[in-house]
Parts: structure tokens; sequence; C-alpha cells
């Protein structure tokens, strides 16, 4: 056993010592290459940066033409865009690169993630480069820009936006003789969803328990899902507790098909495209391809707002960019002017036609071209209209872990009827308040 | 002995030797180390912690149950394939076109990717509309929660693993029983009447190495179980179905402890060490070689 | 055999067995099927088997979501080179951990079984920074390269080459057959089906795998088609699983094609071990 440890030992030193050897001289390597650039060269060379994506399909597609575009459009800076996966795979994937010291220059943040990559030190404060391009930051919808400070710097700028929103089935609605405006408050939406349930036929609405979801209602009834200083969970009340009440109770009465698999999400779409469900909690992203499918089934599709309890809410979700920490100033020239650009009007009306996300500036939401989209689609004005209701994801470290905890807890009550809402809320926030506070 | 015939089998090993250590063995002891750290991956300090995230992780109720979760999974699926697969071969290993589609379309489930098995078999085990439970309906037997149900997730997604790797087990028992001699079942033969005692004492003692090393290599692979958790319950419901490397890897790069996450692992590889080893002494002995 | 005489028991029997292939092939052909369909077909219910427009454009939608030429070949050059260099290595390996007994030989024995125990989720991180300061990420060495030999390889030969008689070696070695042509001209051949069978094992997994290709390439030029194919199915908006399925089927098919050309071969492998 001696031997085996002993050369075992004597390998991995070898190894490791060779390792932290290449650290220094691949830093050296770094350096000039940097340096040269740097130095006033006189014919002007483009600076290269890297841009990391999540999504394929027309999402890819969007990335892609939008970096084409600015390659286009000027003669300094060289884009290149790179597909990451999913948001998790692309935030594991920069967590390595950053740790081997090879980071993309921009890349996205599943909004929830901005607090943490910002307070790793992985992401750079754009407060500077805003202040000195002189942006006008109030033109930034501000529904939308809840996730983009930390500790009053702003370290990321909206990109590809999205907020849940109520799709309705309107063919079934007006078969059961209802409005097909859809539900204003959570009484009317309980109402709707019996009236639209066809025992062994169709669920008024098929939903996964989706923590997103879940700050959604939680905001309908006034409340937060983090205390205000971080340190505590804030949905152990009424407003965290009321949702879940209602979903079980639908739930009992059959009129919510509450579905606890992973694929979940996926099932509440199939079910709503083939009539299987009358309504559905989804991403606005999902309104171009709900309308294609209505259409090839033949049915009418409807947007809401999410109904109300006290007041109308929803947290918004997508993407925001974001610039990588401690590049070189040539570089961060080139990563800010990328980002500024693509965060700007006319990308972003070209965005939010393309893929169906929201537009993030006032001036493009007012701009003709929106305009006249949403007067040809006015299915797609709804998010926006919702957007005075929309506030930001939590972005606590420990938030992740917290998600999957209430997830679990919640869907316990779910599956096992002898556990209440409210045992199942406390027990949630007894564990996330020992995350908070470490 | 010359110099060159002494050092030859150290060369003839070199190689792999040298592939394991700097890709395997390396990597192993990097995680051991950081299993006794506080570390978020990009910070510059690793804050040292002693023990403390191995005290943590037995504390946490969510672990243990991961643990008895991989340990009843990995048992039922190694357990059942290896029992299914080798009936399986005993009655396919015949001569014969048939019997060589039969074979080969046990096998595809293997060849296809797993996210395609995974899709297809979430959409038989739909509790509602699944063509499963239609089928219990059709027989008269009460629908089945599948994988919504964290009383019955883990038995599905053995269900599915051991669909998964029957065909390949069954194969690889089809190629160890076709050399066995097959004089030695001569003598049997004239005694027709006892064909289970035949099985005992010539086909399943001929058998021992590949039943060895398939239980080993089920074993090992059930153990490491993560791509059809990934993407067909990522754990849930309830945490009834989360295994050991997909903790690991949740806890590491979603959650950003991976000195914790480095302790899971450590405890992966005492589990799966003390398995082997203790399967090496116990059987190695029994195990009938030619 | 007795069940080829009695009538019933025979109908049982190949009942039995279309059963068995149903149960085993159903999924295989939901797969075809869907990547023929539109997508409101694919979500239909109840099901349906066969598409009312046979849509072969889900094919060329997949194709023509990314270089998949360059996946194609990347995928092809990763798997060969892995199984050509697996081969090299763990011959080597198996037959000095079967035939010889040296100093050391055990710890190193043990060496190669822990390394079969450990999943590349636990891994990658190291070998991701090692990549990295050697230069090779995004190249194909870096897929390459942790694979180029296999415990599960050597595991598997060590045991066919133990069951290799004695005496065969003995007598090539009076005759003074030096050893490379021992190990070529008696274990080899000796050993076919088992290398067969690994090769075909090699080949899937590599041919499939998604999560180290995908943590090790960040660009397109290093990538194979597991990563290519799941840029079809991870759109926010909704899975298309008609194109997914399509893509699918790119994928397997080369399989297909190997696995029918080893199937036979191991069994006849087997037939010919048997005569010697």
């Amino acid at each position: 056993m001696k031997k085996i440890a002993s050369v075992l030992l004597a390998t991995t030193l070898a190894l490791s010592l060779a390792a932290c050897g290449n650290t220094t001289s691949n830093a050296s390597n770094d350096a000039p290459a940097s340096g040269s650039a740097s130095t006033p060269a006189p014919e002007k060379k483009k600076v290269e940066i890297t841009y990391w994506y999540s999504w394929g399909d027309k999402i890819g597609e969007n990335n892609e033409n939008l970096v084409k575009m600015f390659n286009e459009s000027q003669d300094e800076v060289v884009v290149k865009a790179e597909y990451q996966g999913t948001y998790d795979d692309q935030h594991s994937k920069a967590q390595a690169a950053f740790a081997a010291g090879n980071a993309p220059e921009v890349w996205q943040n599943e909004i929830s993630s901005v607090g943490v990559f910002a307070k790793s030190g992985m992401t750079e404060d754009l407060t500077p480069f805003v202040e000195k391009a002189n942006l006008d930051m109030k033109d930034f919808i501000p529904g939308l820009m809840g996730n983009s400070y930390v500790d009053g710097k702003l370290y990321a700028l909206p990109y590809l936006r999205s907020t849940p929103i109520l799709y309705l089935n309107r063919t079934l609605l007006k078969e059961a003789g209802l409005d097909p405006a859809g539900p204003k408050n959570w009484a009317e939406f309980e109402e709707y969803a019996r009236k639209l349930t066809v025992k062994d036929k169709r669920f008024g609405i098929t939903m996964p328990v989706d923590i997103w979801t879940y700050e959604a209602f939680v905001r309908q009834s006034g409340g937060t899902m983090i205390s205000e200083d971080n340190k505590t969970a804030a949905f152990n009340t009424a407003a965290g507790i009321d949702p879940v009440k209602l979903w079980l109770k639908m739930k009992k009465e059959g009129t919510m098909n509450i579905v606890t698999t992973d694929d979940a999400g996926t099932q509440a779409k199939t079910d709503f495209h083939n009539q299987r469900s009358a309504m559905q909690f989804a991403s606005t992203a999902d309104l171009t391809k709900n309308m294609i499918v209505a259409e090839e089934q033949g049915f009418e599709l409807g947007t809401s707002f999410m109904p109300a309890n006290t007041t109308f809410g929803v947290p918004t979700g997508g993407c925001n960019l974001v610039m990588s920490a401690k590049l070189s100033p040539e570089k961060q020239e080139a990563a800010w002017k990328f980002i500024q650009w693509m965060t700007s009007k006319e990308q972003t009306i070209y965005a939010s036609s393309f893929t169906g996300y929201l537009p993030s500036r006032v001036s493009a939401v007012e701009s003709d071209e929106m305009k006249k989209l949403y007067e040809e689609k006015p299915l797609f004005k709804v998010a926006v209209d919702q957007l005075a209701y929309a506030g930001p994801r939590p972005m606590q470290k420990a938030y992740p872990e917290i998600a999957k905890i209430l997830k679990d807890e919640i869907l316990r009550s779910v599956v096992d009827s002898s556990v209440t809402a409210e045992a199942a809320i406390a027990e949630a926030a007894k564990k996330a308040d020992a995350l908070l506070s470490k | 002995m010359t110099l060159w015939s002494r050092l030859r089998p150290y060369v003839m090993v070199a190689p792999s030797i040298a592939i394991f250590s700097i890709f395997f063995i390396y990597p192993i002891f990097y995680m051991i180390y950081l299993s006794f750290f506080n570390w978020d991956f990009i910070n510059p300090v690793k804050e040292f912690v002693g023990l403390d995230n191995f005290t943590e992780l037995f504390r946490n109720n969510e672990f243990l149950q991961v643990l008895s979760n991989t340990l009843n999974y990995t048992l039922l699926t190694v357990s059942l394939s290896i029992v299914i697969s080798l009936f399986l071969a005993i009655w396919l290993n015949r001569e014969g076109t048939w019997y060589g589609i039969v074979q080969g379309a046990l096998f595809s489930p293997h060849i296809i990717s797993l996210v395609s098995v995974s899709l297809v078999w979430m959409w038989l085990m739909d509790p509602q509309f699944g063509l499963l439970n239609w089928l219990l309906q059709l027989v008269g037997l009460p629908k089945l929660e599948w994988l919504s149900s964290p009383d019955s997730s883990l038995l599905s997604l053995v269900l599915v693993a051991v669909w998964k790797g029957v065909g390949y087990n069954a194969l690889i028992f089809i190629a160890g029983l076709q050399s066995i001699p097959k004089d030695m079942y001569e003598a049997s033969a004239l005694d027709e009447a006892n064909r289970l005692r035949t099985f005992y004492k010539i086909t399943l003692p001929m058998l021992s190495p590949t039943l060895f090393f398939l239980i080993i290599i089920n074993l090992i692979s059930s153990f490491q179980v993560f791509e059809t958790i990934a993407i067909m319950t990522k754990g849930g419901p309830v945490n009834s179905t989360n295994t050991l490397v997909f903790y690991i890897y949740e806890y590491g790069f979603r959650y950003f402890k991976i000195g914790y996450a480095s302790a899971a692992g450590v405890v992966l590889l005492v589990v799966v060490g003390l398995l082997t080893l203790v399967y090496f002494k116990l059987l190695s002995r029994k195990v009938h070689y030619q | 055999m007795p069940i080829e005489q009695r009538p019933l028991l025979k109908v049982l029997h190949y009942l039995g067995m279309v059963l068995l292939m149903a149960a085993f092939v159903i999924p295989f052909l939901w797969m075809i099927s869907t990547s023929l369909k539109s997508y409101a077909e694919t979500v239909i219910f109840p099901p349906k088997w066969i598409p009312s427009k046979i849509m072969w454009s889900n094919f060329t939608a997949a194709w023509e979501s990314g270089p998949f030429l360059k996946y194609f070949m990347n995928s092809v050059v990763v798997s060969i080179s892995i199984l050509l260099l697996q081969f090299t290595t763990i011959i080597l390996a198996a037959y000095a951990f079967a035939r010889y007994r040296f100093k050391g030989g055990n710890l190193l024995f043990g060496i190669t079984m822990v390394t079969l125990m450990i999943p590349g989720q636990l891994i990658f991180l190291p070998v991701y920074l090692l990549m990295s300061k050697w230069g090779l990420l995004n190249t194909l060495f870096a897929l390459i390269l942790p694979f180029s030999s296999s415990a599960f390889g050597i595991f598997m030969l060590r045991q066919s080459f133990k069951q290799v008689q004695e005496e065969l070696i003995e007598a090539a070695r009076l005759d003074e057959a030096p050893e490379w042509k021992i190990i070529l001209k008696i274990m080899v051949p000796m050993a076919r089906p088992t290398l067969v069978t690994f090769a075909l094992f090699s080949f899937i997994a590599h041919w499939n795998d998604y999560f180290w290709p995908l943590v090790m390439t960040t660009t397109d030029a290093a990538r194979t088609l597991p990563i290519g194919i799941s840029k079809l199915r991870e759109v926010d908006g909704g899975a298309a699983w008609h194109i997914l399925m399509a893509g699918n089927m790119i994928l397997v098919i080369p399989i297909l094609i190997v696995f029918s050309l080893a199937q036979r071969h191991i069994i006849k492998a087997f037939v010919y071990s048997g005569v010697k």
C-alpha cells in the first residue's frame, strides 16, 4: 500500500509541477501578443474577439446573422460567434475557460446568474464604458434592468429577454362560452380552467412545477422571493403559500394537470399544441412557434397577461450580454463596441422580430417597425404591455440551489397529499435560510 | 534473463499507464485535494476547510438519499439485466438467420443515442396518454405513475436501463455460450430430463468468466449513470432519482461548490473501489477458466 | 433441439421472438417515423405511425443547420483514430498483464482498474486545464488522446489472452519465434472475437459521445455529430422533434452499418475459435 501511495504521489506531484510551470509560461505567451498589438501600428489591425451564445435553430441563426452584420458594418473589430449548448452548458464552460485563461470576450448570462459571475470577478463592470459612451440608460425598459446591476454597478445589458404570458386556445374558450380575452384574476382563472376541462379528454391547463412560474405567482400576490438584505427567504408568507394552495386545489379538482417529470415544460407545450389543454403559461419566446402550430392544428391562438391575485406580475427571463473581466484595454474597447451595437435600437428590433423575444429599448417599442409588427400580430403586444408589471429574478449565488429546493418541496406537496402547501413552503424556506446565511 | 526481457513488460504497459496517469489518476488526486477546500472555481484563493465537506455531506439527508438511490438503482439494474439477458442468451443461442435478426434487434437500443431512447420512453411512460398505461388498461390492470411519482420513478429508470443493456449483455453471453465446447454437453444430453442440472453443472461454471466480466462492467457503468438522469429526470421528482454522478456535477457546476462536489466524488470512488475489491476477493477464486 | 419437434411449443417460441423483437425495435421505428413527419404530426394524439406526407426535407433541414459534413468527418476521424490507438496500446498492455509476471504488475493493473471506475464528469476540469496549457483545446487531439488506451479493453483482452493455451506459446517460443510474432500470429487471432466486440463497443461509445466533445471544444472546427444534433434540440421555444430525429437518423446510420458487419463477424469468429 505504501508503495502504491508513494508512486502515485510522485506522479501527481510531477504532473502538477509540470502544470504549474505551464501556467506561467502560458501567461507570458499571451503577453507579447497583446503587447505588440497595443503598440500603435502603422496600418490598422483588426481586433478579434469571441462571442459565445446558447440555443440553436432560430435563436442561433439570429446570433449568427447579427454577428455577420456587425462584422460587415465596420472594419475595426472581427467577432467570432460560437454556439455553446444550453445556458447551463455555456455557464459551466465559461467557468472552465476562465480558469484556463481563455474565456470569450463577450458572452451571455442567463439573467439570474448575472450576480454570481459579477461577484466572483468573472465579468467586467460596464459602468465606465456607459459613462464614456454617454449611453442613455433610460432608453432600456426599466422592467428588464433588474438583473443588470450588482452592488450598484452595471454588469450586463439586456439582450434576448422574455416574460411568461398566458397562452389561450380561443377556439376552445369560445366553445365553452368564455370571454376569449382570457381570465383577469385568479378567481376567473379557476373558473376558466373548470369550464374548459373535459374529463379524460382535456385539462383546463397543463403546468410544470417551474420556479419561474412560481416567481410569477408570488409576485402576483404581492410577495418577493428573497429578503432585501439577501439574508433570508421571503417566500414563507401568504404570498408564497397561496400559489401552491391554488395549484393543489385545482389539481384536486382535476382542472389543472401538474406534470411532475423533468420534461414537464415540454409536455405542457405538447398538451397545448394538440389541444389536450386549453391554456398554457409559457415564455414569450414560444409565440412564433405557437402561432405556426395553432394554424396547422386549426385553432385560434390568444395571449393575455398572467392573471392577477392582488396585482399583475411576472418575472423576466432570457439572457443579458456581459464582458469578461481583466481583458486588455484594446479587447475591452472591441467587446464594448460589440455589446453596445448588439443592444442598440436597430438590433433589438431585428432580434425581436426575428425570434419573438422582447425588444429591450423604449425607442424600439415606439419605432415604426415594431408598431407595424404589433398591428399585424397583436399577440406580440401583450408581452410588451405586461412589462409594466415585470421585475427581476433573484440573483443570489445560492439561488440556483434554492430554486431546486423549492421545486422539490412543492413537488412533494403535489405528489403526497399529506404534505400541505404551508409545510412545503416552510421546509423550503428553512433550507433556503441555511444556504443564505452562509 | 536479459535486461530487455526484464524491461519488456514495463515497456509494453507504459503507453497505457502513461495515458491513465495523465488523464485519470492525476485528475483524481486533484479531486481529492480539492475535497479539503472551499472553492468556487474562480476565486484565486482556495479556503482550506479540512474534513468539513465530508461532515457536511454525511449530515445532509439529501446526499444520503442520493447514495441509497444510487445503490438501489445499481443493484436492481445489474441483477435484473444479468438474469434476463442470460435467459435470452440461452433461448436465442441457435443457428439461423432469424436468431441473428432477433439478436440484432435486442442490441438496437444500445446503438441509438440516449437522447432518442429517453424521448421515446418519456412518451411511452406518459401517465395520461402513454402507450404503457394504455396497454395496462387493455389487460385490466391499474394505470401507473411511472416517472411522475417518486415511488415509481427510480424503478422506471431501472426499466429503461435494463431494456437498453439487455441486448449488449445477451450478445456477450451468446459469445460465451458458443465458446463452450459442444462435447461437454453430449454426455449430459443423453439424460434429457435434467436440463436444469446441466445448466448448473456445465453451462454456469463454463460461463463464469463471462458472467464475472459482465457483472463488473454493469456494476461500474450503472454506478456512473449520468446521461439518462440528465435527460429524463434531472434527479426528480423530489430527489427520487438523483444519483451520485449527477449530484456531483450539479453541485460542482451549477451551485459552484467544487469542494463539496469533490468530496462527494471521493465517496463515489471509495464505494466503487470497495465494490470492486470485494467482488474480486469473493468471486475470482470461483471463476472457472478453461 | 426438442422445441422444433413440438408444434405448440414451436408456435409459442416464434410468437415470443416476435413480441421480444417488437419490444426492442418499436422505439427505433418510432424514431424513423418521427423523422419523416411534420411538426404538427409529431405532437398529435393518438400518435400516427405513418406520416400523411413523407417529409424528406427534415433531413436536409438537419444537415443544413450547421457544417454537418465537418461534424461528420470529425466524428469519423475521432472514432477511428481512437480505435486504432486503442488497439495498439491495449494489445501490448493486455499481453504483458496476461503473460508476464513482473514486479509492480499488480499495482499497474490496479491503476488500470481504477481508471475503469471514473466517469468523465468527475475529471473533465483538470483535463480541460491540461489541454488548454498544451494548446490542444479545439483540436481533435483533445477528443482522442484521453481515450487512446482503454481500461475496459485491457480488462477484456487480458481475460481472453489468459485463456490461450500455454502449450501453444511454449511451442512457439521453442521455435524461437519473437514475442511480437507470438502476439500477432497467435494471440490476436485467438482473441479475435473479443477484439471485434471491443471495437464495436468502443466505436459506438465514442461515436455517440456528447459530453466530452461538448466540454473540450468551443468552435465548430473540432466538433462532432452529437453536438451538431444537440443544436437541433436546444431550442428555447419547444423542441422540433421531427428535425431532431432526422439528425439522430444521420447519426445512427453509420453505426448500423458497422454493427451489421461486426455482428456477423462476432458469431463467425466464435464458430472458428471453437474449431481452433
